[in-house]
């Protein structure tokens, strides 16, 4: 009974329009789409955190929009830009006619606050800079329809960052709201093609489709306004729930499936999509500032002794493709390094063997009477984070070393992560389609997951490696793109030559959909984007 | 009794203001504190100058002291404060989350007791040994059910194969069915054990035989008076299990994807989100002290002897 109605509920619409032909894209409907957390804060530079982003996304739109597939940028709220040679300007020309949903314009004025709110932060309002936008000065409005941008170096990066989540333009009215009450996405007011209509915080969030909307980004099939008439996110935290309620028909669409469910997805005739997430992969990282992996042969044999094969076949499925390089496969700048990452547990003896660490009576590997024995945190956000740890730790274990896998409420995680002494080991990953990922996950005042000095950390000693951050530097201001790329390639080698990090896979964000829910997009990051989703007969 | 009152209400605020300065003194006391936790998290991607802004303006790192009576006087002015992770006010997270755990939690207590009562009575009336042992032995079953099964168990079966009631989008009252039973069941276990016994121990009294004699029906005894006398040890762990409806709404919430003070809570102590765990202390807090003021009230209602104390 309940099966039926659910459905009749989300279908009433689209069944009589799509009667003459069921492959047409039918309007109007309601979908129902399980999250498996609340959203945070939704200030847009926080949209990186899954559920804020699959919101953000629906409800502003962005200067650009960077084509999933190619990952080149192209128009969407700006028509047209210009870049000065130095890359230290840029000037955009904004789409006519766009307004925020409080019917306020989107005009120059409001992108510039914008841009200088996310480029700068606000003191006064304790609103953050974004981390996609580096080296910002300062903004210019030309006229209504122009806004200029200057920056205090070359920043190739920033027209891809205009195209992120992150950069999602809000209206004028909420950039003045503090930073502690941006988590009321009632209070957050975009062009995206849906407006949030209502919100039960912690619980139901109603998306309703804005029916004057008409700037999608014009490479899209699909034009005009949103095809579902609304969509209600329901936060849903339990695997089983989610799932069981998907394949009983309550729900459309959800997102969170672990590996280990996609079959009994699928055996019910639901689709599993696992977009990639098309950054610096999910990894293990070390903090060669413990003296325990300061030594390069160390970490070289803890690499091939990884066996990163074996993790993704006993823990994961196809859609988290065993990791080639230091970025995804489908990232910018990508180079295969598979020959340099393989497992070979004889060579990993040996250079422990070489950098003077033997073997024990117990198995264990000792040098001047100290164990090698590390400690990594559970990394929650991460897919299976403590089982795939467990696994490294069983592997280390056969060439005499330990790894101790720990889980530690949220301050006691972040701080011990902040003290290489404490955390030789950090499991990361971080999703952004643009080279300058990769400089922000290691330079060391970004997110400086190495722990070098200079970072946001305390407790590091002495640990810096002045050509990684030469080559990072470059990525961030490299004016030629065929030179930025190259340096991309450099610095994964040298990653991997220095064994400074272990890619293990490359993370997807993995979603189920009844196979009446249809078109369904997804952003670089695999963020979902519901504005070409219809619902079909069933 | 007016004495009484105040003397209680002075005891009430005792004890409030000692929840909260314990609680902000064990909150202190971890790793780490809630501004850290937000803003060194991986998604902000934040340098080390922006996060020591970011302190400065939260005031993260002022004397405790400082901090202590900055936060008792806002509390005192109704002024919680903000919820670090969530980014709303910590009043409207009460308001939105405090009415389905009340109406949660007091439907779950009003059917555990409920099956409390039936179960206690059914298993006295009962004339079969074995139908009555098997009774009795239901809540130990019942306590030993872990709450997150028992829910979810509920979920799969009435929801997902018999589809009964859609725990996605459920009407009001419709949704509340399921997570009710799943908090009553083990709530219900220890109010139906302590009845049990209690009206086995007060059968064995000699007034009881006395009106049996007068020739009162088994029945007629039970209810009018046996059960009055067992019901108050039951009203004095009633009072306590509150704290135990708390902890199952957590649970239960997470596993229906409810809203409520549960969830709030799971999610504040996950990020160490201070304000909101500060506020959800007291209140409890309070709600305890009324609850168990309610109890030491009803007594000389159910007793007769208790009131003559009371009047002096």
């Amino acid at each position: 009974m309940a099966l039926v109605a659910a459905c009749s509920k989300t279908a009433d619409a689209p069944a009589a329009a799509a009667a003459a032909n069921p492959s047409a894209p039918v309007t109007g409907g309601t979908l129902v789409y399980l999250e498996q957390q609340a959203h945070t804060n939704l200030y847009p530079p926080a949209g990186g955190f899954y559920p804020n982003g699959g919101i953000l996304n629906q409800i502003t739109d962005k200067l650009t929009y960077q084509d999933p597939k190619t990952l080149k940028v192209e128009p969407w709220i700006a028509e047209s830009w210009t870049v000065n040679d130095a890359v230290t300007e840029y000037t955009f020309k904004l789409r006519e006619g766009v307004s925020f949903s409080d019917g306020t314009p989107l005009d120059a004025a409001a992108v510039a606050k914008n841009f200088d709110t996310f480029g700068k932060g606000n003191k006064e309002l304790k609103q953050p800079v974004s981390e996609a936008i580096n080296n910002y000065n300062h903004s210019e409005v030309i006229d209504a329809r122009t806004v200029k941008f200057y920056f205090k170096k070359p920043s190739p990066g920033f027209l891809q960052g205009t195209s992120v989540i992150g950069s999602g333009l809000v209206s004028l009215s909420t950039l003045a709201r503090p930073f502690e009450e941006l988590g009321d996405a009632t209070k957050i007011i975009g062009s995206g093609p849906f407006v949030v209509a209502s919100e039960t915080l912690g619980k139901e969030l109603v998306l309703a489709a804005r029916k004057d909307y008409a700037w999608g980004p014009s490479t899209l099939a699909h034009q005009g306004r949103a095809r579902l008439d609304e969509i209600k996110v329901i936060v849903t935290p339990e695997d089983s729930v989610r799932i069981g309620a998907l394949v009983a028909g309550q729900a459309g669409f959800i997102r969170q499936v672990q590996a280990y469910d996609e079959k009994r997805v699928k055996d019910q005739g639901f689709a599993i999509y696992a977009p990639s997430t098309r950054g610096v992969n999910n990894s293990i990282n070390f903090r060669p500032d413990n003296p325990l992996v300061a030594d390069v042969r160390v970490r070289q044999a803890l690499l091939h002794a990884t066996n990163t094969k074996e993790i993704v076949e006993t823990l994961f499925s196809p859609n988290y493709p065993q990791a080639t390089s230091v970025i995804a496969a489908t990232a910018a700048g990508y180079l295969d390094l598979s020959a340099k990452l393989g497992y070979d547990e004889a060579k990993a003896k040996q250079l422990l063997d070489e950098a003077g660490w033997t073997v024990g009576a117990n198995g264990a590997r000792t040098k001047d009477g100290q164990e090698l024995a590390l400690r990594a945190y559970e990394a929650l956000p991460q897919p299976q984070n403590k089982a795939t740890l467990q696994l490294v730790a069983q592997q280390w274990a056969k060439i005499g070393v330990k790894l101790n896998v720990l889980t530690g409420d949220a301050g006691t995680t972040t701080l011990d992560n902040l003290d290489p002494a404490k955390t030789a080991v950090l499991p990361t990953m971080v999703g952004r389609a643009d080279p300058d990922v990769i400089k922000s996950q290691y330079y060391p005042t970004n997110r400086n997951v190495l722990l070098q000095k200079g970072g946001v950390s305390d407790k590091v000693r002495s640990f810096q490696d002045a050509k990684l951050n030469a080559l990072l530097e470059g990525i961030a201001s490299e004016v030629d793109p065929a030179q930025r790329l190259a340096l991309v390639g450099e610095v994964q080698n040298y990653l991997i030559d220095q064994a400074y990090v272990i890619p293990i896979f490359e993370e997807p964000q993995a979603f189920a959909g009844a196979p009446w829910v249809k078109d369904v997009g997804y952003e670089a990051v695999g963020r979902p984007s519901f504005y070409s989703a219809w619902l079909a007969a069933h | 009794m007016s004495k009484y009152l105040w003397s209680r209400v002075a005891q009430a605020l005792v004890v409030l203001w000692a929840a909260f300065t314990a609680s902000f003194v064990l909150l202190q006391a971890l790793p780490g504190d809630a501004v850290l936790i937000k803003f060194l998290n991986p998604e902000l991607g934040l340098g080390p100058n922006e996060i020591a802004d970011i302190r400065a303006a939260y005031g993260a790192d002022n004397p405790v002291w400082e901090r202590y009576f900055h936060t008792l006087w806002n509390f005192l002015g109704g002024n919680f404060g903000y919820s670090m992770q969530a980014g709303v006010p910590v009043s409207q997270g009460l308001a939105v989350n405090l009415p389905p755990t009340l109406r949660l939690a007091s439907f779950g207590f009003g059917v555990a007791l409920l099956l409390a009562v039936g179960l206690a009575f059914l298993s006295n009336l009962t004339r079969f040994a074995w139908l009555r042992a098997a009774i009795q032995s239901l809540p130990s079953l019942f306590v030993s059910v872990p709450v997150f099964w028992l829910g979810i168990m509920l979920i799969q079966v009435f929801s997902f194969r018999l589809g009964l009631i859609p725990v996605i989008n459920p009407g009001k009252w419709e949704g509340l069915v399921l997570p009710t039973l799943t908090l009553a069941i083990p709530i219900s276990a220890p109010l139906a054990q302590i009845l049990m016994r209690n009206i086995d121990q007060v059968l064995t009294q000699p007034f009881v035989t006395v009106a049996r004699a007068k020739g009162a029906t088994r029945n007629w005894v039970l209810w009018k008076h046996v059960a009055r006398n067992a019901v108050l040890p039951t009203l004095t762990i009633a009072g306590i299990l509150f704290g135990e409806l708390l902890a199952g709404a957590v649970v239960t919430e997470a596993v229906f994807g409810l809203n409520g003070l549960g969830s709030l809570t799971q999610q504040a102590v996950g990020n160490q989100d201070t304000a909101v765990l500060q506020a959800i202390v007291v209140i409890s807090a309070a709600a305890f002290v009324l609850i168990n003021l309610v109890v030491d009230l009803l007594y000389p209602v159910l007793d007769p002897r208790l009131r003559v104390q009371l009047g002096h």
